[in-house]
């Protein structure tokens, strides 16, 4: 069995992060060219040069929101009884997952943490089938929405959110796996823009 | 499994990567990495490609085609070896195409500048499902760690996108041979990122690098990794 590091607050290199900080954002200024190339991707959307405080706010909430809609999602499907097997261990162990990551980012985001949406869970946990499918999805796009916002926020956002990511990508191959679906069907895995974040979060139980 | 219980010897990643420094000058990383829509993307406008890849991110590049290279050469063995059934062997086909994108796209943007591929010796753990996906969990969790504690020494936002989008694909290779071996795919809420110098210690303990590259392309390759 596994071997990983017991999981621990991704903030114990605050201080590197910190010396380091102007590297990345003398970078992100320095990157002229690749922002249009970015932006024409959807990577970031409506990208200022430089990652800042505020910037920080509106992305780091958008990825609180991936994973309000996560949290909820796993704990309605577990509440309403309809997985076993594999899919139930899928589901308990993800959601501990996911509810660090939202405890992490409110935390981090203090009181300029949204608040917790609506949200619309009937359809997506009436069957396992069902589940299984918008939880495919929506790994998928918390997947994306940390890749696509990532490179826009300081760095100490930015490593905590690699830290965040790859463990979303992990559960993403495991549903897929569970689906006998292609655990990782790109080279590259693309990065989402808010709109397209937005967009599939209604689709998987986030009231719209 | 562990990367770092994997048997104990000698590579020297950042050896292989020493040949390489002066400035990074090709625009080809993001058409060849990301395939389809960012190829079209990065022709339309490859000067912009080409202006925002720094000096300083080609030894992270390298660095990284180092891991690719082993990752590729281990499957596409595992490939012509023949000796994997079932899901593992079609598992080991699919991440293998990926491998080799990967590696051709770090050395599509590097070009002349890329680090040669070692010469490999797996030692035989390509010839049964169990060995095989034991290493093959020991390596994805390895690159996953690896590209993570490169990601901070990124200068250039464009090789950062794509190395990221590299990063959690690694991650999903991780989480399937996981899966495959009976292991937790996903076993912690966060992922830890590992330096260079673990790394390192960690590719050398398993002995499967035998030689270093003397340069890019100056002898045919073992495998077409």
């Amino acid at each position: 069995m596994s071997q990983h590091h017991p999981a621990r607050a991704p903030d114990r290199d605050t201080t590197s992060h910190v010396t380091r900080g102007g590297a990345l954002r003398t970078a992100a200024l320095a990157a002229g060219g690749a922002l249009a190339t970015v932006t024409a991707l959807g990577a970031a959307d409506r990208l200022s040069a430089a990652p800042s405080a505020a910037k920080d706010v509106r992305i780091l909430n958008l990825l609180l929101l991936v994973e309000y809609v996560e949290v909820a999602f796993y704990e309605a499907a577990l509440e309403r009884g309809i997985l076993s097997g594999e899919l139930e261990e899928f589901a308990r162990t993800v959601v501990a997952h996911e509810r660090e990551h939202l405890a992490f980012l409110q935390k981090a985001l203090g009181d300029k943490a949204d608040p917790e949406p609506d949200y619309d869970l009937e359809a997506v946990t009436k069957t396992p089938g069902a589940f299984a499918r918008a939880a495919a999805k929506l790994e998928d796009v918390a997947v994306g929405a940390y890749n696509g916002q990532a490179t826009n926020v300081t760095p100490g956002a930015f490593l905590a959110a690699a830290r965040i990511v790859s463990v979303e990508a992990r559960h993403a191959a495991w549903i897929r796996s569970i689906r006998d679906g292609d655990p990782a069907p790109d080279a590259v895995d693309v990065p989402y823009d808010q709109k397209r974040v937005m967009r599939e979060l209604r689709t998987v139980g986030l009231a719209s | 499994m562990s990367p770092d219980r994997l048997d104990p010897v000698g590579l020297d990643v950042d050896g292989a990567l020493a040949e390489a420094h002066d400035g990074l000058t090709r625009a080809g990383f993001i058409v060849a990495a990301a395939g389809g829509a960012v190829a079209g993307v990065a022709a339309a406008r490859p000067d912009a490609a080409r202006a925002a890849i720094p000096a300083s991110d080609q030894d992270v590049l390298n660095y990284a085609l180092v891991l690719e290279y082993l990752q590729a050469a281990f499957y596409t063995e595992a490939e012509r070896a023949k000796a994997l059934t079932g899901q593992t062997a079609g598992a080991a086909r699919t991440v293998g195409a990926v491998e080799r994108a990967h590696v051709k796209a770090f050395r599509d943007l590097l070009g002349r500048k890329a680090v040669g591929r070692p010469h490999f010796d797996f030692q035989g753990v390509t010839e049964s499902n169990r060995a095989f996906l034991k290493t093959a969990v020991a390596f994805e969790d390895l690159a996953v760690a690896a590209y993570k504690g490169q990601a901070r020494r990124v200068r250039s936002r464009a090789v950062l996108t794509s190395a990221l989008g590299i990063h959690t694909v690694e991650a999903r290779h991780a989480a399937w041979m996981r899966y495959l071996n009976g292991n937790t795919p996903a076993a912690d809420a966060f992922d830890l990122p590992r330096t260079r110098g673990e790394i390192n210690e960690i590719v050398a303990s398993t002995k499967f690098i035998t030689g270093r590259p003397r340069s890019t392309s100056d002898r045919e390759p073992r495998y077409t990794g």
